[in-house]
């Protein structure tokens, strides 16, 4: 489980954190979260996807890294295996969240957090959070810098999903696969970019949606589709060398 | 005047009046459109500022998704306007034998139930579940209180299939905004003092106390028992069936949740009693609870009393000291003709029974949804379209009607002359009683349905019959598939047990689900 404490130089003084990228180190997941900021970046690797929030119900967009739960074609030996790591993998251990309960003196900013219970927390190898006078270290300005961007990327999105909803721009989509061994595959919950409404969107609507930097992410998002070749073929080979091992 | 059917007044503006303006007034244009010829209709409902509406019939069938889905209310607005909540059945008590241990009449038909009649298998086991558990989830779900949809299921749409308990005047209140802000349909505030006839016996207009005259093409009287057009204009004949049904008065209540958190039920409890029964319906605000009665057999203060003490026991003996009794009179039955000349009864203008199985506002939705589609084009067609509404509805009523005897009929209780005089076949419609005895050889399937929207179907009857206690007799002769099927039955339960497995751990409970819907809303997809 994570355990999120809001970072302080005074008690995390001598962390340091493990930032290579492995499933020992919590990389092994099959899709992450993105935003529309990223999609350029995104798309460049990956399949863009809407799920759904099983608390809220409102849609967000994720990178797919796998077809099956907890399986990462990303993850090599040697590390992440793509010219682009998304955001939202990058940051671990980082969190930046709100605090919860506020004391009267203290902002309601959202805060840098980081997981102590993460197994990227070391007492001396990777990199380090401050200097021995208690400064941020450059590393932790770049994590810092970062987090903003994806705050902002975050609040940006929740507008960008509204928007897509309000314009009928999502529609619900199975993906019906056929792995290379002739194996079917079935990929439910997942929701896409209504091209055909895209389509025929008056000029008022396709003009205010661009307004808002939403009219790129979405042919971006689209875009992102012809990425599934590349996800199934890694597929294929990570299934041939579990055959062969 | 013109021969074409242009214009529709509506008399009464309870739940059963707006509805219907508003199933109408979603099927057609109410204002002209640049882009299209025709002619807009023009919808009036008139209702009075002095008489309040009765504000009963606060269970739906599933077919009120489709009809909000329609009339293009979202669920989410629904949900939180009405203080709805969810319903997935009636859960029976006390029905067999006071003291029973009850069973579900759940909205979800049996597990394959096209292929197989899982019924006969079922009563071939010694050691059986209740056959509502046995073929479906939904009876556990409803046990649990649990929601028959997640958060992330789309508006209107369900793991396990469901209606609504509303709040009938909050109810009635959507649908007049709903009405007036976006359907087109004008209101009027006003009392109907007069009726002026065409010189065929046709309505020209009715004269009102504030606005002169509004003359209409057609009339829809859904002026609730006080029947202005039906009854008191045109004196259509009232077809009594209290010698079927005993059931003419109730008594209701509404009670607070001992704890804003309690678990909000997920069907509507029925618990007979000495003379009747109490009703017993969860909102996420309150519990509204009632008590049928036939006055025949036990007086007001016996069913008060009857009242008080299921409060004491279902919520606590404080709710039923302080309770507030709401007295209601009706006569069980329904008008010989529902459509007569151009006027049309919808709602309790129509016929009222004992809401036993809620069927009091899926017929304003059938008839209103009738009246929509099949509107004639001229006063010349009406006839017809009226003979086929007639028709179609005296069957609901008869059907509606044996079906409620049923319940009565499979009683074992025999503490009251109540239920043994509900035996007695000078009460028993004789269609009914050649089915009970076509069913002690053969229970109901597919076979069972006449109409192709038949009000309740097949499945309804075997979720009664069985849950009462009912055993035909087992097939004697042999058969060449039994093998093949006693397999695929056990494949069918199995498969029910691991559904309802799943549906238990990943549905949330009724309350959680109905606070986050107010929160968040449901998804459109």
């Amino acid at each position: 489980m994570s355990n999120y404490t809001i970072l302080r130089p005074d008690h995390h003084k001598d962390l340091c954190v493990d930032m290579r990228r492995s499933s020992a180190l919590g990389d092994g997941v099959s899709q992450v979260l993105t935003y529309p900021l990223e999609f350029r970046d995104i798309q460049s690797c990956y399949p863009i996807f809407f799920i759904k929030d099983s608390e809220t119900a409102a849609f967000m967009p994720v990178a797919l890294l796998g077809l099956d739960t907890g399986e990462n074609l990303f993850l090599g030996d040697d590390g992440w295996d793509a010219h682009y790591v998304p955001k939202l993998i990058e940051r671990n251990p980082f969190l930046i969240a709100k605090p919860t309960n506020p004391g009267p003196s203290e902002s309601s900013q959202p805060k840098l957090s980081i997981d102590l219970d993460s197994p990227r927390i070391t007492d001396g190898h990777g990199e380090a959070l401050f200097t021995s006078d208690g400064v941020p270290t450059q590393f932790l300005d770049g994590i810092l810098a970062m987090m903003k961007g994806i705050h902002e990327g975050l609040e940006h999105s929740a507008q960008f999903s509204e928007a897509l909803i309000a314009h009928g721009l999502l529609e619900p989509m199975t993906v019906d696969l056929t792995l290379a061994a002739g194996e079917p595959k079935v990929l439910e919950g997942f929701y896409t970019i209504a091209e055909e409404t895209l389509f025929n969107l008056s000029g008022e609507a396709l003009q205010t949606l661009n307004q808002a930097g939403f009219l790129q992410p979405i042919y971006m998002a689209i875009a992102s589709f012809s990425r599934l070749n590349d996800l199934l073929s890694r597929t294929h080979s990570a299934r041939q060398r579990i055959g062969a091992g | 005047m013109t021969d074409s059917i242009n214009k529709i007044v509506i008399v009464g503006g309870g739940s059963a009046g707006w509805l219907t303006a508003a199933i109408i007034a979603a099927e057609y244009e109410t204002e002209s459109t640049p882009e299209t010829l025709g002619t807009p209709l023009t919808i009036t409902l008139i209702e009075s500022p002095t008489i309040s509406t009765i504000g009963v019939g606060e269970g739906t069938w599933p077919s009120m998704r489709t009809t909000l889905q329609k009339i293009g209310i979202t669920e989410t607005e629904f949900i939180s306007r009405c203080d709805a909540s969810f319903k997935q059945g009636t859960a029976f008590q006390n029905w067999q034998n006071a003291g029973d241990a009850g069973y579900v009449h759940p909205f979800t038909p049996p597990q394959g139930y096209e292929e197989l009649d899982l019924a006969g298998h079922w009563l071939s086991h010694a050691h059986r579940p209740p056959f509502a558990e046995a073929v479906g989830a939904q009876a556990a779900v409803s046990k649990s209180f649990l929601a028959p949809k997640q958060i992330t299921t789309p508006e209107y749409a369900f793991n396990v299939n469901y209606g609504y308990h509303l709040n009938a005047g909050k109810f009635a209140e959507l649908l007049q905004e709903h009405c007036v802000q976006r359907l087109g349909v004008h209101h009027v505030s006003a009392n109907v003092t007069g009726i002026s006839s065409h010189e065929n016996g046709d309505i020209k207009a009715l004269e009102t106390d504030t606005h002169n005259v509004l003359d209409g093409d057609l009339f829809i009287d859904c002026s609730g028992s006080a029947a202005l057009l039906i009854g008191d204009h045109y004196n259509i004949p009232f077809h009594r069936v209290d010698h079927i049904l005993f059931n003419n008065s109730a008594i209701a209540a509404q009670i607070d949740y001992q704890d804003p958190k309690d678990p909000i039920q997920s069907c509507t409890l029925s618990t007979a009693h000495k003379a009747g029964w109490i009703w017993d319906i969860g909102l996420p605000t309150r519990r509204g609870i009632g008590c049928v009665f036939s006055d025949q057999f036990m007086d007001q203060g016996q069913a008060a009393i009857e009242l008080k003490n299921y409060i004491a026991t279902a919520v606590s003996p404080q709710a039923g000291d302080s309770a507030v009794f709401r007295e209601i009179r009706f006569d069980p039955g329904y008008r010989e003709k529902f459509w007569h000349r151009n006027c049309v009864a919808v709602g309790m203008s129509s016929g009222f029974i004992e809401p036993l199985e809620a069927s009091a506002l899926v017929m304003v939705e059938l008839s209103a949804s009738m009246i929509a589609t099949q509107l004639p084009a001229n006063r010349s067609a009406m006839k017809r379209t009226a003979d086929q509404f007639n028709d179609k509805f005296q069957y609901r009523w008869q059907h509606i009607i044996e079906f409620l005897k049923l319940h009565y009929v499979l009683s074992e209780r025999k503490d009251s002359d109540y239920w043994t005089q509900n035996r007695t076949l000078a009460s028993i419609p004789e269609s009914l009683q050649t089915a009970l005895e076509n069913w002690t050889h053969r229970g109901p399937w597919h076979h069972e349905t006449q109409r192709a929207d038949d009000l309740f179907p097949s499945a309804s009857y075997q979720y009664v019959l069985y849950g009462m206690g009912f055993v035909p007799q087992p097939e004697q002769r042999l058969k060449r598939r039994a093998k093949e099927q006693e397999r695929r039955a056990v494949e069918l339960f199995k498969e029910n047990e691991g559904i309802t497995r799943q549906l238990l751990a990943a549905l949330p409970d009724n309350r959680s689900l109905i606070e986050k819907v107010a929160l968040h809303g449901f998804p459109k997809i």
